[in-house]
């Protein structure tokens, strides 16, 4: 789960590291109360899940409570590439001299954090890792030994940082592996990571991802308040993962696990139709949960038709032909339903079936013979 | 001979007076796994399925000489039961859950080449040699015994092959579950060496997916110390690029690195046979064995 910068700069307080306190605007009308001790000048910045927001207008600098206002107007509610502006992020402005790079994230060969820094950070790292790859240092950190003292030296005579940034550099990374470590992130990253007008580290811009396995009760909340899919999240509700491919697809797939929905793709992709979005049921879904399924994908997805591709470990055959059963049910049979399964009470799930009676509902006996099944039914666009 | 698990393992159940652990603990024991104890802390001394229950792994192994563990437990405790494992010096520990915390594993990962463990998992169904034994919870019926070794990301896929495998009168010899997660206990170039020297084998799949470097890592080894013939499908070639595809370790970064692509290539490069689906692969290795 990827942080907004404001989410970020909370952790990053947490663990002590160098941010400059702001606020946190959600509707203009709380300008009055928020800004009442603010320092000018400040700047103002959009919260949006998307890169570049400066070069889009999205950060403007602020000299006066009237300015302030005129920028907060200005951001909120602006699109940057189709993302909304509706939280706002002021803070004091920070002096900058230089802007440095600072980052963690995993290295899955290595299977160890790895610490990216360069001297020139800012707005243009991804430039500078392109023209200047030699002016990008890469530090691998074994977790039985962690951050240390030597590691900050590595960096600053690779990075060509001045010996005197040791103190400052080697307390940041402390506080940055911990907070890695700590809430369990996929990355954080500071960039710019400023030297200021005084000599000082400060944290300007933060960026965080903690691992989904890994959200406390707060951030599972707030992923949820953030996530723009609502079928994402409906299905999430159901405690399915629904995962959209290609609005031009005309086929959703139900199934029972990761690797089957891939292979699904794949072999409907070979067959030159196209996958609009699948839905993983995980273990064990009972009928009134399959049929919770069918009802996310077909009675709200733009898909023209299903197909129900299960192989029953612990998902029973019978419980997939009863979900199917109540759908139709409840629901009518409009649209194509393609049922595969295979596995415990096959037999009791085919009967099932065919008391179903209707013309939609097909039964194939074999991932390809789904597959064929869905092309001879018209889903080949 | 097969791998791994067999009639020698003598197996502890972390978590097994949960219902995860029960179920499969009764399911293990009818297959003929040698389950000799099981760990619940604060349930010392109880029984499941006549299985005795102890505080910790460090008892259970002191009374019952176990040899191996598979955990049972939720995701955010699994690594701590790894640990507790491996601590007591077992030398072989099967994650199962899914959803555990990529830095878990991460400490876990390190730890268990210190302690020279092999760590299976997570995200994974487990370990079976048919009609030996199996340490997890794979759908055993469909597995028969034979001459086929399989490592696979995913669970679904892997029982896709076997079904049809079995149908056709092929069996294997082992069937392991990599898992699908980012950082693997058990990589496939972990598990290749093992597979190469087991009498047993005579074909090896390889069933990998989007995202990582396993498959690349398995071809450089493949290419020199691998005699025996291996079929390998790559799943997930035509899925959306980056979203995570349920299995934490199948994204493709925006670079493009772990696709399906490049996988098939450099297997292809180190004489491996690509399959296109399940289906595929059994056609390919019921040639292999003719």
């Amino acid at each position: 789960m990827d942080l907004m910068e404001y989410k970020a700069k909370e952790l990053f307080a947490e663990y002590g590291l160098p941010v400059r306190k702001g606020f946190v605007l959600d509707k203009l009308s709380q300008l009055e109360d928020l800004a009442v001790n603010m320092e000018f000048p400040c700047m103002v910045k959009a919260q949006v899940m998307i890169g570049g927001r400066g070069k889009a207008g999205g950060i403007k600098p602020a000299a006066n409570p009237e300015e302030l206002r005129a920028a907060c107007e200005a951001i909120m509610g602006m699109d940057i590439r189709g993302h909304k502006v509706e939280r706002l992020l002021v803070t004091p402005r920070t002096e900058i001299t230089r802007e440095w790079y600072l980052s963690i994230t995993l290295d899955r060969l290595e299977k160890m954090p790895v610490i990216i820094f360069s001297a020139l950070g800012g707005v243009d790292i991804e430039q500078t890792a392109d023209e200047h790859p030699d002016k990008i240092v890469k530090l691998c950190i074994d977790p039985l030994i962690g951050v240390q003292r030597y590691h900050a030296w590595y960096l600053v005579s690779k990075g060509g940082v001045e010996e005197g940034f040791i103190d400052s550099l080697f307390e940041i990374l402390k506080k940055v592996y911990d907070l890695f470590c700590g809430r369990k992130c996929m990355l954080c990253e500071i960039n710019p990571l400023a030297v200021d007008n005084t000599g000082k580290l400060v944290a300007v811009d933060a960026k965080v991802s903690v691992d989904d396995s890994a959200l406390d009760a707060s951030l599972a909340a707030l992923r949820d308040e953030m996530e723009q899919e609502a079928l994402v999240l409906e299905a999430r509700k159901h405690r399915f993962l629904y995962i959209p491919c290609n609005t031009a697809g005309s086929i959703s797939v139900i199934s029972n696990g990761s690797g089957m929905l891939m292979s699904c793709i794949d072999i409907i992709t070979k067959e030159e139709m196209c996958v609009h979005s699948v839905l993983d049921l995980g273990g064990g879904a009972t009928a009134d949960r399959i049929k919770e399924a069918i009802r996310i994908i077909l009675e709200q997805d733009e898909a023209r038709g299903l197909f129900i591709n299960i192989f029953g470990g612990i998902t029973r055959c019978d419980e997939v032909a009863g979900g199917v059963k109540q759908f139709i049910e409840q629901y009518g049979s409009q649209k194509l339903i393609v049922v595969r399964f295979e596995g415990t009470n096959k037999e009791k799930g085919l009967e099932i079936l065919r008391g179903i009676g209707s013309e939609n509902v097909v039964f194939a006996d074999g991932l390809h013979q789904g597959v064929s099944a869905l092309a001879e039914r018209g889903m080949r666009q | 001979m097969s791998i791994l698990v067999d009639a020698s393992t003598r197996l502890i159940v972390q978590g097994i007076t949960g219902r995860e652990g029960s179920f499969h603990t009764q399911q293990m024991l009818e297959y003929g796994t040698n389950v000799v104890a099981g760990v619940t802390p604060g349930k010392g001394g109880e029984a499941v399925h006549g299985v005795p229950v102890f505080n910790t792994v460090k008892e259970a192994v002191m009374q019952t000489a176990a040899n191996a563990s598979v955990i049972f437990v939720p995701a955010r405790a699994t690594a701590a039961s790894a640990c507790e494992a491996m601590d007591a010096g077992l030398p072989l520990v099967l994650t199962i859950a899914e959803h555990v915390p990529v830095l878990d594993m991460m400490g876990v990962y390190h730890l268990a080449r210190k302690k020279r463990c092999r760590v299976i998992g997570p995200n994974s169904f487990g370990v079976i040699s048919p009609g030996k034994a199996k340490a997890g919870f794979m759908a055993h019926r469909i597995f028969s015994q034979g001459h086929v070794g399989i490592m696979s990301r995913s669970a679904t896929n892997c029982y896709e092959t076997v079904f049809m495998l079995t149908n056709k009168g092929i069996g294997q010899s082992t069937c392991i579950g990599n898992g699908g997660d980012m950082i693997p206990g058990s990589a496939f170039v972990d598990i290749l060496p093992l597979l190469e020297a087991d009498e047993q084998t005579q074909v090896i799949v390889l069933i990998g997916e989007i995202g990582g470097m396993e498959e690349e890592l398995a071809a450089e080894y493949i290419k020199t110390q691998v005699s025996k013939p291996v079929v390998a499908l790559i799943a997930g070639k035509n899925a959306p690029k980056g979203r995570s595809m349920g299995h934490a370790g199948a994204i493709i970064g925006a670079d493009g690195s772990g696709s399906a692509g490049s996988k098939e290539k450099k297997l292809r490069e180190a004489g491996v046979h690509i399959a296109q689906s399940t289906a595929d692969i059994v056609g390919i290795v019921e040639r292999l064995l003719q």
